[in-house]
């Protein structure tokens, strides 16, 4: 690795519930965090202690699997099914809904704020009015079973940067590109080195897409998962990232990294459009810069806990991460 | 567990040797011979009244054995414990019993179980690797250096087949390598192996050669056993008789093929299984037992979740949930659900500590099973863990309670004793009851 870059690891605060999802609440370091106690909380991690505060109303029933911010509301998706509209000044619930009849894998939101989408294993994605709630759409590209007739899983969704394109990612590699406003599908994409499917030893998978993000042109589209794993009983397998030129997919790039192994569960692309960081990990945690111009890794970090989830500020030099039974803070920095 | 129940089973016996005996494990012991290979086994049998009539309770009588290697996880099946840190994010469904849930991704045995089904939640079986944890559970007992327990395919197949059978006694199917283990007969009649199905679900080796006729097939047995009984004639050896049953059993395995062929089997039946190789596997598991075969296992990989633990039972339960529902539903339109039971099992539990790739790892100390069909009391849950899953609070069972139980429940003695030698061994290992609350 040649790298003029590094993460440093500034923060770690441990817990002991595992940390799915996280969404930044302001300019400084206000988060909301969802956990595997089925509840919310807001956390300010510039406090010398950071303390909780939990928000308030019937909320969810599972883990706490992705959030959004939008309309000064936080919107939530949980594996129960439900999104739940938060206040954000009081903390207390505005709206609780069923929304899908499986697990919310990911929730997103247009970047005018107006709707929120969101991807669960019926495989559906749903489109959402952010301030009524009303359901706009629900379309699918994906099949409720994999090729080896097992239920299949919609884990990841992506909006570009216009909010013109919507992405959805599932189990088997398969990712579908939709117009953002006639909800017809206008791309797709294959990825199959995702599935990780083992038809002899084991007899199953365990990998799939975890993250999708679009270049800030929208022209391209990031797709993280895990590569080959040898032993599908573990996360034993590298992180595998794959770039594609979504409209004709040429020249697909594929970067791979059995040194820290493990799912790429979140991609942010950054808006000079030359790096992209991802996290992810198997029973630990990695934190990725990747510079496409050479197509590798330019600097990493790790933490003692898978990371489920990604923020990072504005000049994207500043990382926040939440995980298995920790948080963590990362700055990017000149390698001096 | 009412540890007295095997001092009062055993108090219910004289303690005759004829009470542990079997007719057919007597012809059986004589028809081995050579071919038998129980050399080391010096069982004397008996023929009494009140063993025939043991033979007549376990006629026909057959057991499948859903075999969930890897390890299953008992959160995510039988034992849910929703909304406690060790739960996962899966919740608990109310099942057709009252005050009973299982996990959600059991939706079709939810609905089963007051039918057919016991489930004991109080395994502790303290072995978690997974040779250990398959030795234990497939014998019954902790191995000891020179004894080769037989597995359980082989003690039931001993049990129950039929002398003259046409048919395999005991048949394995696993066509997943990773945790392939073979079940052996041990120091029972090689007889009483698996025939063990791996790259297909179609026996090797057991159609007859292009290159002979099946009239020559005929003529040659014939001529064989002319021959045979003029050299056994006034001679009566038991090596003789053996090979003369060895011989006979062989077209009987040649032409059982057709019990392998899943199209055979009418489409709606094929859907009713479903498309998955579990549930072909099944459907042929099925076919098996009709056909009078008295053990087949089942082995499904690979439930070994260190990680990914949630993904791996949302696939790998559906196929479960939908498989298992099936066969007991198949078996009981046929009628033969009060004579087959229908288990499943692993060699051991998940973790209730979720790890840090959302996995589970091996757990043996508090775990779970099912049994349902035949001489199973439907509808009971048997034993209980604390809130986290743990340990168990209530009527802990071992692996020698469990095999107590199974032989209980298809009429055959847990005490009766093979003899290794002077050596008396229990079919279900000493000081291990059955599980009396489950059985009818």
């Amino acid at each position: 690795m040649n790298s003029t870059l590094k993460f440093e690891r500034t923060g770690d605060w441990s817990c002991q519930d595992i940390l799915f999802s996280m969404v930044r609440l302001d300019d400084a370091e206000r988060f909301a965090i969802g956990s595997s106690d089925f509840k919310i909380y807001e956390i300010d991690f510039s406090a010398e202690k950071p303390e909780r505060q939990e928000f308030v109303g019937e909320g969810h029933t599972s883990y706490v699997t992705s959030m959004v911010v939008a309309n000064e509301m936080v919107v939530s998706g949980s594996y129960d099914g439900h999104l739940v509209w938060w206040n954000l000044s009081d903390r207390q619930q505005v709206r609780r809904q069923q929304a899908h009849d499986r697990w919310i894998r990911r929730v997103a939101a247009t970047p005018d704020g107006t709707r929120i989408v969101s991807v669960a294993d019926d495989m559906q994605c749903k489109v959402w009015d952010a301030v009524s709630g009303d359901l706009i759409s629900s379309f699918t590209d994906h099949p409720e079973l994999t090729p080896h007739h097992y239920p299949s899983m919609l884990y990841a969704l992506a909006i570009s940067a216009d909010g013109q394109l919507i992405a959805t990612g599932d189990r088997v590699g398969h990712v579908a590109i939709w117009d953002a406003e006639r909800f017809e599908k206008v791309g797709e994409v294959e990825a199959p080195g995702m599935y990780t499917w083992d038809p002899k030893a084991r007899r199953h998978s365990i990998g799939g897409i975890r993250s999708l993000a679009f270049s800030p042109d929208a022209t391209k589209l990031a797709v993280g998962g895990i590569g080959k794993i040898g032993n599908i009983d573990h996360l034993g397998g590298p992180s595998r990232l794959e770039i594609f030129n979504w409209a004709d997919q040429s020249e697909p790039v594929l970067i791979e990294d059995d040194q820290k192994k493990g799912l790429i569960e979140q991609i942010h692309w950054q808006p000079d459009s030359n790096a992209i960081v991802a996290a992810g990990g198997d029973h630990k945690g990695f934190i990725n810069l990747y510079d496409l111009a050479s197509a590798k890794l330019s600097a990493q970090s790790e933490t003692n806990g898978h990371i489920h989830a990604l923020a990072s500020d504005a000049s994207y030099a500043l990382f926040h991460t939440a995980g298995h039974n920790r948080m963590n803070r990362f700055k990017l920095s000149l390698n001096e | 567990m009412p540890r007295s129940t095997a001092n009062s089973n055993r108090a219910q016996h004289c303690g005759a040797e004829a009470h542990h005996l079997s007719r057919r494990s007597f012809l059986g012991t004589v028809g081995m011979g050579t071919a038998g290979v129980a050399a080391n086994m010096g069982v004397i049998e008996t023929l009494t009244s009140p063993v025939f009539a043991d033979e007549l309770k376990r006629n026909q009588k057959s057991v499948v054995l859903l075999w969930l290697a890897g390890g299953a996880s008992q959160l995510e099946t039988w034992d849910p414990k929703p909304g406690v840190e060790t739960g996962g994010p899966y919740s608990a469904i109310q099942t057709d019993i009252s005050g009973v849930r299982i996990s959600e991704l059991m939706p079709k045995m939810s609905q089963r179980l007051s039918q057919h089904t016991a489930i004991i939640r109080s395994l502790n079986t303290k072995i978690a690797d997974h040779g250990g944890g398959y030795q234990l559970m497939d014998t019954g007992r902790r191995p000891e250096p020179g004894v080769d327990f037989p597995h359980l395919g082989a003690m039931i197949a001993h049990e129950l087949a039929q002398q003259d059978s046409k048919v395999p006694d005991h048949i394995e199917m696993y066509t997943s390598t990773e945790g392939r283990r073979k079940g052996t007969a041990g120091f029972l009649p090689a007889r009483y192996n698996p025939m063990f199905l791996t790259d297909s679900m179609m026996p090797e080796n057991i159609s007859r050669l292009d290159s002979i006729s099946d009239a020559d097939h005929k003529q040659r047995a014939d001529f064989r056993a002319m021959l045979a009984q003029q050299f056994n004639h006034g001679l009566n050896s038991p090596s003789v008789s053996s090979h003369n049953s060895a011989f006979e059993r062989v077209r009987g395995l040649m032409s059982s093929d057709y019990l392998f062929d899943v199209e055979k089997e009418p489409q709606s039946m094929r859907d009713h299984y479903g498309p998955t190789q579990f549930g072909e596997q099944c459907l042929i598991a099925r076919r098996l037992v009709e056909a009078g075969v008295p053990f087949v296992k089942v082995a499904r990989a690979w439930w070994d979740s260190h990680g990914q633990n949630f993904e791996t039972h949302r696939e790998l339960c559906a196929d479960l949930d939908h498989v298992m529902s099936a066969l007991l539903d198949d078996l009981q339109q046929r009628g033969l659900l009060d004579t087959t039971l229908v288990i499943t099992l692993g060699e051991f539990g998940r973790t209730p500590r979720i790890n840090g790739s959302l996995g589970r790892d091996h757990f043996a100390s508090a775990w779970s099973c099912s049994l349902s069909g035949c001489g199973i009391k439907p509808g009971t849950v048997y034993g209980k863990t604390d809130d986290l899953g743990n340990t168990v609070v209530e009527g802990e069972a071992n692996a020698g309670n469990l095999f107590a139980t199974i032989f209980t429940a298809l009429g055959i003695d847990p005490e009766k004793e093979y003899m290794l030698g002077s050596r008396p061994v229990p079919m279900a290992d000493f000081h291990c009851p059955p599980i009396a609350e489950v059985l009818s």
